[in-house]
């Protein structure tokens, strides 16, 4: 990181002393930008085969994942007011 | 749309969980102003004391050093500021002070405060070490430091709360860990 400017990228400013929310803060956007999985994959090599699975897996992972929470979504429209009380 | 981000938020900071709870909510772009606001909407408004501020004038980022901003932290600006380094290794974490022009305060590790093999790898070890950091660095008359973290190890975040509990003010955080952009081949995987 000695190329770029320091205090500018992956920087939380804490609040009130409050280090314990800042340092939530900065690990929930970490783990939303996907660097802190990246840096524990890095930790051992992934060969290629094993790497080209994984990405299978997550991409039917999450198509499996969008795919059901729509319908439970489109299901859950059943769940309403009675409008005609028990007729 | 804006309250199941709030809704969604409150339900992240209360419970603590990882990444599900945003990754359902239909891929939130965390851009800077949206958090900047989901932090105002949520975080209590408590007066500023420290940073000689009015109350809800707060940046979860840092002032960039072109652009004027008038936060001091006991007479100081943002750039001014000692720092703190914490390299939080799997077997050890180190914790080095230095001025902001690299003068070197206090260099405190989990082995120097007298931990042994794999007692170095745990949060106590690196909370201890970063006591000992604070008090050295307070010695030196250092007061706030900004916390650069590098490496995800056991001590990552007791080392901060260390160098809180021993006295040192900590005004910013600050992320380090190397990411190689598929640089050097890492060792193999481990068979278990």
């Amino acid at each position: 990181m000695s190329h770029h400017l320091k205090f500018i990228a992956r920087t939380v400013m804490v609040q009130n002393g409050n280090v314990d929310a800042a340092y939530r803060t900065l690990s929930r956007i970490l783990t939303v930008d996907g660097i802190i999985e990246d840096a524990k994959r890095r930790r051992y090599y992934e060969k290629p085969c094993r790497k080209r699975q994984r990405e299978t897996y997550e991409m039917c992972r999450r198509i499996y994942n969008t795919e059901m929470a729509r319908k439970i979504a489109f299901l859950m429209r059943k769940n309403r007011q009675d409008p005609w009380l028990g007729c | 749309m804006t309250r199941v981000l709030v809704v969604a938020w409150q339900r992240f900071l209360g419970a603590g969980l990882g990444g599900y709870n945003v990754a359902l909510c239909g891929g939130i772009h965390t851009g800077f102003q949206r958090l900047q606001e989901q932090m105002e909407n949520t975080e209590s408004v408590a007066p500023e004391v420290t940073a000689n501020q009015s109350k809800s004038d707060f940046r979860l980022f840092p002032p960039v050093p072109g652009q004027g901003s008038s936060l001091t932290w006991s007479g100081k600006k943002y750039e001014d500021i000692p720092i703190a380094h914490i390299k939080a290794t799997y077997n050890n974490t180190h914790i080095q002070v230095v001025s902001a022009e690299n003068l070197p305060f206090a260099r405190t590790s989990c082995g120097t405060e007298g931990f042994r093999n794999a007692k170095k790898a745990t949060a106590i070890a690196a909370q201890t070490a970063g006591i000992a950091a604070a008090a050295k660095a307070c010695r030196k008359g250092v007061s706030h430091v900004r916390v650069v973290v590098k490496g995800l190890g056991p001590g990552r975040m007791s080392a901060i709360k260390g160098l809180t509990m021993g006295g040192l003010e900590v005004i910013s955080i600050t992320d380090d860990t190397p990411i190689p952009h598929n640089g050097c081949r890492p060792r193999k995987a481990r068979r278990l």
